[in-house]
């Protein structure tokens, strides 16, 4: 079950042929890739004049209206069962492992973020862009960061739950 | 082609709300093995999006008539480097860059937080990235480390 209103989670075959789509048509007909974590660069470019964000890949901003898009999509998927749209605080086993205070919570996943912000772009792409869309064209870039974010994942999260808080 | 984008990133958003992509449990379950939900997700999502685009490669061109451009990813060491920090951040979060925009509309006030912190983390890099250019063998700063 989802923490979101404690939904049952759409069918795997189904998400992943749904992504597969959304990829496919970004390509074909916004000849766009799939990938998300430049998207935290096109941000950041509207705010920092370092050489790093004046790179020309940054300036026409094609992802803002796909970020946009998620964002609305999340409070719609939200709104639209349980009891609606609310604020949410619980984050499942995270809760039940450490039971952080709110402040403590959210230096947690402040700390978490710097990680997923300066490693994705360190490693050129993330889930999106090297996990689906890299490894869908077999680069080995892609396969390099894929495995790397998978087994170091698989690592922290067995260091917290298996170890740690077992 | 903003409406197209927009439409495609709210499609996205309620595929990954709804099948636990964005859940903090739902990854930890995958990380753990125990739940093998998110791996026949991204299973799917590769298998038919691989000859997709391989046909999108052969035809050649978009629906509009310009040469398909597939996006080059770069190989250098910050590929595993970086990845490996992501695994952590993933780990802790339970969210990759797509899910923080997701969880923020969800209404999972962690989330910005994490937003905050994943910006800070991509403001850092941009500012290190000439230092780290070097021991990383990153492309030159005008190319980056690779779009995605």
């Amino acid at each position: 079950m989802l923490l979101l209103h404690e939904l049952s989670p759409m069918h795997w075959a189904l998400a992943g042929l749904a992504i597969a789509a959304i990829t496919l048509v970004l390509q074909y007909v916004a000849n766009r890739g799939l990938g998300l974590s430049s998207g935290l660069e096109d941000i950041c470019s509207l705010a920092s004049n370092a050489p790093y964000f004046r790179r020309p890949e940054l300036q026409d901003r094609w992802r803002f209206p796909f970020l946009f898009g998620l964002f609305i999509g999340g409070a719609v998927s939200a709104a639209s069962a349980g009891h609606g749209w609310q604020v949410i605080w619980s984050a499942g086993m995270l809760d039940d492992a450490f039971h952080f205070s709110r402040p403590a919570k959210l230096a947690w996943f402040f700390a978490g973020g710097i990680c997923i912000g300066f490693g994705t772009r360190m490693a050129g792409g993330c889930t999106s862009g090297h996990g689906i869309y890299g490894m869908a064209r077999l680069q080995p870039s892609s396969i390099k960061a894929t495995l790397s974010f998978m087994a170091v994942g698989t690592v922290m999260s067995n260091m917290i739950y298996r170890v740690l808080c077992a | 082609m903003s409406s197209l984008l927009f439409s495609l990133g709210v499609a996205f958003g309620l595929v990954l709300s709804r099948s636990g992509a964005t859940d903090y449990d739902y990854i930890q379950k995958m990380f753990l093995f125990t739940d093998l939900q998110l791996y026949g997700i991204i299973g799917v999502a590769v298998a038919v999006a691989a000859p997709g685009l391989w046909l999108l490669q052969k035809r050649g061109t978009t629906l509009h008539g310009d040469a398909i451009k597939l996006t080059a990813k770069p190989s250098h060491r910050g590929n595993i480097f970086g990845g490996a920090l992501f695994g952590v951040g993933w780990a802790m979060t339970g969210m990759c860059p797509g899910p923080l925009f997701v969880t923020l509309g969800e209404g999972k006030v962690y989330a910005i937080a994490a937003l905050l912190g994943a910006l800070l983390g991509t403001w850092l890099f941009g500012l290190v990235y000439d230092r780290l250019r070097g021991p990383l063998r990153l492309p030159t700063i005008s190319v980056g480390p690779g779009a995605g």
